[in-house]
């Protein structure tokens, strides 16, 4: 049935607003850039959202546990026969991403009698010198968008703005790594308070309407409001954070935060939850 | 899917072979001696190599590594063909890393271990064939037991542990006996020697094996070459520098008679 044409942009569109219902529960995923590297955060509710890909490469994702698991390791198929092959420097995240990964979920995407990838995924890349450092993002229909500085995976495009529009306001080239974690996890609390929001608009569409300041929404929290919204769910879920870390010794560069390291990084209101 | 996280059997797949059984050639001459050894002192295990590479009387190289890292933990010294040696370290090092991120955990040592001796079972044709026989020292630091390890092997793959020490190539019978002599009859065992100490002794045996075996390269003080030498401790692996080893050469292994 899905031979007539505009079946076939229904059936799409219909995959569409199905894929954008999924994340709507899913936890932001954001990367930026510090003095020393990459920094990955994410707030998780037990699987793990932050991977290491190659010696340069890092994974973040939002959606599906297991269909993040196949394109992660499909990821790390290609890019260690890749550097097997070739050599190391030749492993870099734009190939992967380009003509790796993308196609694929495309494909998977627009074949509409098969199942797509609910998966939004972010990669992000330590370039030798600071300046080729890299952060793609790709889309569950395959769209990937390159972007330095800084980059994020969350429900909405509405949202990731949103998110996107704080971090570029608060960046500099010279953050310390505690200052990245403490604005990356501010980011990350705009889109989950976004998410939140999204979900009581929904609601109240539902039921009889109620008086609601619609503008009172867009104003940006305070830092103290964001980082409160952070206590709040990470003492039921784990904070998550990973560096590509530019001065570490060997070949590897990533390396996911522990707790002790954790704890002692964070910002002080949100000390007392990692430790427990 | 890659659930068993193995980089060996996914570039097999890809149609990878690593020795291909091939007849040396008439009047061809692979390079293949050397000396290598390890042994443990007291953090942890040294393990050093002579830089010299050659194809029967003819000095290929003088600046070889022969005792290569593999991952932060462990290390591979390696006797015979170079080609295939080499070849078989780039395949460890990415099967290591291979496992630990796809499985999110660190490959076992003796899972490690097993790695080794599967390449080099695949590898028994080309050994036979003449090709590409190795006979590595493979040493590292065991994490979970906190314990430093040798190992030794045969061309065909057959795994020994060396307890106190291991040693390798053409110029490894003549100290072989030296550290034996050491270990039982010394001031102190092996495994109590400071590191400075360690040092001292290993530059002292890969003299004493250039000594008597041609293929095993000395310490050429004019072009400042001195032997390979890594320590590896709870810390990760440590290449010694020159600066520090030509000290300890000047003041306590030549000898001006």
């Amino acid at each position: 049935m899905y031979e007539e044409p505009y079946r076939w942009v229904e059936a799409v569109g219909n995959r569409r607003q199905y894929l954008n219902d999924q994340f709507k529960q899913g936890s932001p995923v954001v990367a930026l850039t510090y003095e020393g590297g990459i920094l990955l955060v994410t707030v998780s509710k037990g699987t793990p959202k932050l991977y290491e890909i190659y010696d340069r490469l890092a994974l973040g994702g939002m959606g599906h546990p297991t269909d993040l698991e196949r394109l992660r390791f499909s990821l790390l198929e290609m890019a260690h026969v890749e550097g097997f092959n070739r050599s190391p420097s030749d492993v870099t995240g734009s190939r992967l991403v380009k003509y790796g990964i993308a196609p694929v979920i495309k494909q998977a995407f627009e074949e509409v009698y098969k199942a797509p990838f609910i998966v939004r995924i972010l990669v992000a890349e330590l370039g030798l010198k600071p300046e080729k450092d890299a952060l793609l993002t790709i889309n569950y229909d395959g769209t990937f968008e390159e972007a330095t500085g800084c980059a994020v995976l969350a429900a909405t495009p509405t949202v990731q703005t949103k998110m996107l529009s704080y971090l570029k306001g608060q960046m500099s080239a010279t953050l310390s790594l505690e200052q990245a974690l403490d604005l990356g996890l501010r980011s990350w609390a705009i889109g989950s308070l976004a998410h939140q929001q999204d979900e009581e608009a929904q609601q109240a569409e539902a039921n009889p309407p109620i008086t609601r300041a619609g503008s009172s929404a867009e104003a940006i929290p305070s830092s103290d409001t964001l980082i409160a919204h952070v206590r709040g769910i990470a003492g039921e879920r784990m904070i998550e954070c990973a560096v590509l870390d530019r001065q570490a010794a060997g070949t590897s560069k990533y390396r996911s935060l522990k707790q002790a390291e954790l704890s002692r990084l964070l910002p002080k209101a949100l000390q007392s939850v990692v430790a427990n | 899917m890659g659930m068993q996280g193995d980089f060996f059997q996914l570039l097999k797949e890809q149609g990878y072979t690593l020795g291909v059984p091939t007849a040396v050639g008439a009047g061809y001459t692979l390079t293949n001696a050397t000396t290598i050894l390890a042994f443990k002192y007291r953090d942890g295990v040294l393990v050093a190599g002579d830089r010299r590479a050659t194809a029967g009387n003819m000095v290929m190289y003088d600046r070889t590594d022969k005792v290569l890292e593999i991952d932060r933990h462990s290390v591979m010294a390696i006797a015979g063909v170079p080609a295939t040696a080499y070849e078989m370290v780039r395949i460890l090092e990415h099967s290591f890393k291979y496992y630990r991120r796809t499985q999110l955990q660190e490959l076992s040592f003796d899972g490690k271990l097993r790695a080794v001796s599967k390449l080099l079972k695949d590898n028994v044709p080309a050994a036979l064939a003449g090709t590409g026989a190795v006979v590595p020292v493979f040493a590292g630091y065991d994490m979970e037991q906190s314990a430093a390890k040798i190992y030794f092997y045969d061309i065909l793959g057959a795994e020994f542990e060396g307890v106190e020490y291991a040693v390798s190539g053409s110029g490894s019978p003549t100290i072989r006996g030296i550290l034996h002599y050491l270990n039982t009859w010394g001031e102190q065992p092996l495994n109590a020697l400071l590191q400075e100490q360690a040092m001292v002794q290993a530059l002292r045996l890969l003299a004493s094996a250039a000594e008597f075996d041609s293929a095993t390269g000395g310490v050429n003080r004019e072009a400042s070459l001195y032997p390979i030498i890594k320590l590896i401790t709870g810390a990760g692996v440590q290449t010694v520098p020159d600066a520090t080893l030509k000290p300890l050469y000047e003041s306590q292994v030549v000898r001006y008679v």
